[in-house]
């Protein structure tokens, strides 16, 4: 994939909220600004990570916040680039093309704008290869790239800078500097050489979402008829497996909010009510599967919960009691089985008390 | 006694009850003029049921006429989308992913004010004077009188939505202006797409009104009229003079809620059975069960709710092929009356395997004799194990449930259904939407972003419950009748502990009817 135009911005987001596990936002109104950039300033170059120079200068882009407040706090078309002129004048250098933090959900398509806006290239990869719920779990952040110097800008133009530490203390100064901001702002961070970005980047996930969108698009319909085209798909990718592990109907689902992250549980019985449910734990994306006692699936491998009828990805927020939906897994990259991985990703990491078994082992 | 009267595509039905007790009921076609329907459909009922007009106290209607009217683009009136939200959402003005056939159909007139609020109360940015005096020169150079106004976090602090309504009232007496608070749900773009088409309506809204009551008139019904929403509940027809998008998606609420009324059950499974498909419902302490997909009418995203609908391509008209073994999803539809075999035609449909089995008389039993015993048995029991199935889905919680089998259709079950507790079969279950219109309740909403922190739990409900009972009065309920049906808590990630999005429904009784 060379460039990304008007034509793949639907399947992008459609193949995003797949790869989200149910969280990372609606991606809507994301790809309602990336449409807008990519009408004034045209389509966006794709640059490969194994193409970019060692001695390159990349940036990465994205929004932090909390999703539900842009449904009323609109991003605005020139928002991410004028993110990154910040950034430029912060560390005082120009940067060659930008990444993005998460592939999962609305934060594939700011880096779209972002890029489209200052005329660079953007980088066929992410943080994360899914969405997570913390800076520290970035890949970046896991193979030691500092996220600081980074700034913030908000839906006024006012900016922060941001020297911190560790990753875990810019983790909370940014999350408190967005709300003070009115809940969502715009972040560069992670400022990196070429050689760093090859060596933490998860590659090829922007072009693999627009893939993965269209093949959500062209089987829509029946969730049972997904799982072969699914498989074909995911196969030959750095994600590999992938199981259709569940289908029904959501008898339950109750979460609340703790720590800023809403946490609970969803639980899903077969239609016709035989067999064991199956419950799925949520700290904001979908995190544990289970089928009565077994684990079924769990992070850092990406449990997707899709509509039955249509196949169309349900994000955490949206899902309600009486859906009828299907529950697919599907391995993570290699990355995020490392040691140094499992250290921030494991589901220990996220309160569960087990450990991380590969999927293709379950 | 009250008049239910239900505006369909095809058919035009009405019902007297008298309490609980339906009186008469008709069908008549919807004509093109809609009100000639309607004054037929009420003489055949005045005539049949022998009851004297005074004696009827009130008259509802559901309609799809507007929501035809953005589908099909017509009766769309020019008009101005006044966002306040500046500096955020630049470049992303209002409209902006409509379809461009509807865009341009309502004149692209559209406007980007600074002001509004953050979630929490803190302003975005003062409300620019001169900006709204460009704006209201810009109206008056273009002479556009129908003006939407959606303000950032307008369901929490609505004052800029009101502050420049004012405003143009002033320089422009007669503008007609839609305020997107007015749709509740926090999302400013589907919030402000309701407001927008709700204002393009506006004028068509004068005349259907106006027609309706004519009509009434015509035929000596003094009664106050009401017409129904998406959500079952009902608005004075003077108060869709000035909300006509809040009827959109009436049509399968009111089908639900005449289910429920044609048997009292309060927790079922509706299955509406047409030509085409099974339209399988579920009624929950006798409402329907919302659907919780973003709704888009004629292309255009909304916050409207809907009931939970899934619709099966089964009806009296479908195909069946393959021995039997394949009923479905295609049909004959309204050409079943000279396709399918009982007719003289030459396409093997669901009815024809029902006469073939003996379940009723339809059309010549004789054109059927030579199907062969095994496809009548193998399609008879896929349509069965069809509706088996997709009932099974829809159930909540795998509880037993009943079933009520409402639509023409409803014949094709012949052998009783497994997933079914109990069947029921009700009379009169042809006009089940007019008899929903007829029982419809008067509704409120409210919805706000609270911090349980600064505002306790129960101070909160009750602020928003407070909101929603008086959008309810002033929509015609009997405020001592009035109580809380459904409270939603969302709580919000990444924010603090307790802040939440808090909605509430409330529903009331039709306030004694007007003398006057």
């Amino acid at each position: 994939m060379k460039t990304i135009g008007l034509e793949h911005l639907d399947d992008l987001a459609l193949g995003s909220v797949f790869l989200a596990t149910g969280g990372g936002g609606d991606p809507h109104v994301p790809k309602l600004i990336a449409r807008e950039a990519i009408k004034t300033y045209g389509p966006v170059r794709v640059v490969q990570p194994e193409d970019l120079a060692d001695d390159a200068f990349v940036g990465t882009i994205g929004s932090v916040g909390a999703p539900t407040v842009s449904l009323e706090l609109l991003p605005s078309l020139d928002d991410a680039a004028k993110t990154l002129d910040a950034f430029e004048k912060y560390v005082g250098r120009e940067i060659d093309a930008v990444a993005s933090f998460e592939i999962g959900g609305g934060n594939s398509l700011i880096p779209l704008v972002a890029a489209a806006g200052k005329g660079i290239p953007v980088i066929d990869g992410d943080g994360m290869g899914r969405a997570l719920p913390e800076a520290q779990m970035m890949s970046y952040a896991i193979a030691g790239v500092k996220p600081t110097p980074a700034v913030a800008y908000d839906y006024a133009g006012n900016t922060a800078t941001f020297e911190v530490s560790t990753t875990d203390i810019y983790e909370r100064h940014i999350r408190s500097y967005s709300m003070a901001a009115g809940g969502m702002v715009t972040a560069a961070e992670h400022p990196m050489t070429g050689a760093e970005l090859k060596r933490s980047v998860i590659p090829g996930t922007l072009s693999f979402s627009v893939r993965l969108g269209q093949v959500l698009r062209e089987n829509r319909g029946q969730a049972d008829m997904l799982l072969a085209p699914l498989q074909e798909t995911f196969t030959d990718s750095i994600y590999g497996e992938c199981r259709l592990i569940f289908t029904g109907k959501v008898i339950d689902k109750a979460t609340r909010i703790i720590g800023g992250y809403d946490i609970g549980e969803a639980m899903i019985e077969t239609f016709d009510g035989r067999g064991e449910n199956l419950v799925v734990n949520i700290k904001n994306e979908y995190l544990l599967a289970k089928l009565g006692d077994k684990i079924v699936a769990s992070v850092p491998d990406l449990i997707t919960i899709v509509d039955f009828e249509t196949g169309t990805p349900i994000n955490a927020e949206r899902l309600r009691y009486g859906q009828r939906i299907s529950v697919f897994a599907t391995g993570c990259p290699e990355f995020y089985r490392s040691e140094a991985a499992l250290k921030v990703v494991a589901p220990r990491c996220f309160g569960f008390d087990i450990d991380y078994v590969p999927l293709e082992k379950l | 006694m009250r008049i239910g009267v239900d505006v369909g595509g095809t058919h035009t039905d009405a019902v007297i009850l008298d309490d609980d007790k339906i009186i008469a009921a008709t069908k008549a076609l919807t004509s093109g003029d809609v009100v000639s329907g309607i004054t037929n459909a009420l003489d055949t009922l005045l005539k049949d049921g022998a009851v004297s007009r005074d004696k009827i106290d009130t008259i509802m209607i559901g309609t799809t006429q507007f929501t035809n009217a953005i589908v099909e683009r017509r009766e769309l009136s020019p008009t101005a989308a006044v966002r306040i939200g500046l500096p955020s959402g630049r470049g992303m003005p209002p409209m902006v992913d409509w379809p461009d056939d509807i865009r341009s159909a309502m004149g692209e007139h559209v406007y980007l004010l600074h002001g509004g609020y953050l979630y929490d109360g803190f302003p975005m940015y003062d409300i620019q004077g001169d900006e709204i005096d460009t704006l209201i020169k810009d109206l008056m150079k273009k002479k556009i009188k129908n003006v939407a106004i959606a303000s950032a976090f307008s369901p929490m602090n609505a004052e800029p939505e009101k502050f420049v309504r004012q405003k143009i009232k002033a320089a422009i007496p007669d503008a007609r202006i839609t305020l997107s608070y007015n749709f509740g749900r926090l999302g400013l773009m589907e919030r402000e797409n309701a407001a927008i088409m709700n204002t393009t309506l506006l004028p068509f809204a004068d005349k259907v009104v106006s027609s309706f009551l004519g009509a009434l008139d015509k035929r000596g019904l003094k009664c106050p009229a009401y017409i129904s929403q998406n959500d079952g509940t009902l608005m004075s027809a003077d108060f869709v003079r000035a909300y006509p998008a809040l009827t959109f998606a009436s049509g399968p609420t009111n089908s639900l809620r005449g289910a429920y009324k044609l048997t009292g059950l309060q927790d079922a499974i509706v299955v509406d059975i047409g030509g085409t498909t099974s339209d399988i419902g579920v009624l929950q302490g006798g409402f329907p069960r919302e659907s919780n997909v973003v709704i888009e009418i004629g292309g255009v995203r909304t916050n409207f709710r809907m009931p939970d609908i899934m619709a099966l391509g089964l009806g009296g008209g479908s195909l069946v092929s393959d021995a039997g073994k394949t009923v479905g999803p295609l049909s004959v539809g309204h050409k079943l009356v000279t396709e399918s075999l009982v007719f003289g035609g030459k396409t093997l449909t669901t009815t024809d395997i029902l006469v073939a089995s003996g379940g009723a008389e339809i059309g010549d039993p004789s054109k059927v004799s030579d199907v062969p015993k095994e496809t009548v048995k193998a399609a008879t029991i896929a349509m069965h194990n069809m509706l088996d199935q997709n009932i099974e889905m829809m159930k909540p919680g795998g509880k037993d449930i009943p079933v009520i089998l409402v639509g023409g259709g409803a014949v094709l079950v012949t052998e009783g259904l497994k997933a079914a507790s109990k069947l029921h079969r009700p009379e009169n279950a042809g006009v089940a939407n007019a008899i929903g219109a007829a029982i419809a309740q008067i509704g409120g909403e409210a919805e706000r972003m609270v911090s349980f922190r600064e505002t306790p739990r129960k101070e909160a409900i009750a602020l928003v419950t407070k909101a929603a009972t008086d959008r309810a009065v002033k929509a015609g309920a009997d405020i001592s009748t009035v109580k809380a049906v459904d409270v939603e808590e969302t709580a919000l990630p990444y924010m603090d502990e307790g802040a939440t999005r808090l909605r509430v429904k409330v529903i009331g009784d039709l306030a004694a009817r007007d003398i006057s």
